[in-house]
């Protein structure tokens, strides 16, 4: 491939981690008072706020409500300063769309809808910087709400992508990576059972290269996990020491 | 209290043999699991088995259930049926408005055909109703007042003040001594307190 070198002689990567390698994650809960449940995350230089009301009744038309579970709505949006180039719509064009549906799907897999018949659960995710992995960074974000609101989910949904260069799988691709033309593959996992929730690739791979590419996925999404669940661990305590006083 | 256990959603928190899964958690593969974050708590209820359960600091949302006695005021009442909003599931306050239907068929238990909307009911009432349904595609919440202990349980008068029970069907008004018909609820002792 012309162009950018997405993989050194070295092993080094672009900026300067190893290929399986993944970027930093920091993230906060409950970040908002108003809603139910809110999240803040950083993976790397993607930065996404999540926030989750609900359950509550269903708003618009009734006949959505379905009468064995809740239906969950989601809202995916990236601000207009988000990106290197100023983004005239910063939601309901065809990407945002395709996005929210993903991650309705994803987290249809994860939360036990079945406890709230007839009732609606919003998830609101919004990308404030975008520099690769907006999905997996939404979904994780999301799932830190949901847990913030306490709404009942068989696991943690953990999302990250993969990427493959020059026979190597590359975990937590950043934005230059992405757009370098090559495949890239987004999981969802529920960690603990390796459930999938949503599996996507863009572009084509060889038949051979996919269980390489799938198992660098699983592993980084499970390194995910364990940062996430430091974070709600740390977040429970924090909120168990501020009741107590 | 002793330090409880913190648990994370999707921790297995045992086998389905030691306990009975409660509230934030789901049985699975013979094991229980954790749904939601937050401290483990067993209880023993004079079953064999304690009942395990997952509680959180902040008390999650509440939604109405079938058979559950709820609050509501009424917002707008028709020949067939009073609108309301559910304000209170049992003690617990809602935090969002849920809205509801009292038919006229539901108001009371006997004599139901000859039951008048507007003699039982009037906007801004407090109702005490029970859950009987949690509603079809057009409607939403079924309530009833068909039990003595339901119905009315605050109504202002037409001056605005608020009025006195003189029997199940009738309220009067301290300053005019007006009677207006509403279907009254018996009020009952544990109520009061609350």
């Amino acid at each position: 491939m012309a162009g950018l070198e997405l993989l050194s002689d070295q092993g080094y990567r672009l900026d300067g981690r190893k290929a399986t390698e993944l970027r930093k994650l920091q993230a906060r809960m409950g970040v908002f008072g108003q809603a139910d449940g809110s999240a803040y995350l950083e993976q790397g230089n993607t930065k996404a706020l999540a926030v989750v009301y609900g359950p509550h009744e269903v708003r618009g038309s009734r006949s959505k409500s379905l009468h064995d579970r809740a239906v969950i709505n989601c809202q995916y949006s990236m601000a207009t300063f988000s990106t290197a180039e100023r983004k005239r719509r910063p939601h309901g064009d065809r990407k945002s769309s395709e996005m929210s549906l993903h991650l309705k799907q994803t987290f249809e897999a994860a939360v036990l809808t079945q406890l709230y018949p007839r009732s609606q659960i919003d998830i609101y995710v919004k990308i404030l910087q975008s520099d690769g992995g907006n999905y997996s960074a939404c979904v994780n974000a999301a799932t830190l709400a949901l847990v913030d609101a306490g709404i009942p989910m068989r696991d943690y949904v953990c999302a990250c992508t993969a990427g493959f260069v020059e026979d190597t799988p590359l975990a937590d691709l950043c934005h230059a990576e992405e757009s370098g033309g090559g495949t890239t593959l987004s999981l969802a996992l529920l960690p603990r059972r390796e459930n999938i929730a949503l599996v996507q690739m863009d572009a084509r791979l060889h038949q051979d290269h996919l269980p390489a590419l799938m198992e660098a996925a699983t592993v980084a999404c499970k390194g995910l996990s364990k940062v996430l669940d430091s974070v709600v661990r740390q977040h429970l305590q924090e909120v168990s020491v501020q009741t107590r006083e | 209290m002793s330090p409880m256990k913190l648990c994370v959603p999707g921790e297995r928190l045992c086998s389905v043999e030691d306990c009975i899964p409660g509230t934030g958690t789901y049985p699975r593969h013979g094991s229980i699991f954790a749904s939601l974050a937050g401290y483990v708590l067993r209880r023993n209820e004079g079953e064999e088995l304690p009942i395990i359960s997952v509680v959180r600091e902040t008390e999650a949302q509440l939604l109405p259930d079938v058979g559950a006695i709820v609050t509501c005021k009424v917002t707008s009442i028709n020949p067939r049926f009073a609108k309301v909003h559910i304000l209170y599931v049992g003690s617990t306050p809602l935090k969002d408005r849920f809205r509801g239907t009292i038919r006229k068929e539901d108001v009371r238990a006997t004599e139901k055909d000859k039951v008048e909307t507007y003699k039982s009911f009037r906007p801004g009432d407090i109702v005490l109703a029970k859950v009987i349904s949690l509603g079809d595609v057009q409607s939403n919440y079924l309530l009833t007042t068909a039990e003595n202990e339901l119905g009315v349980v605050v109504a202002h008068s037409e001056a605005g003040v608020q009025m006195v029970p003189i029997s199940w069907c009738e309220m009067q008004c301290p300053r005019t001594h007006n009677k207006e018909f509403r279907k009254v609820a018996r009020v009952q002792p544990e109520y009061l307190q609350a």
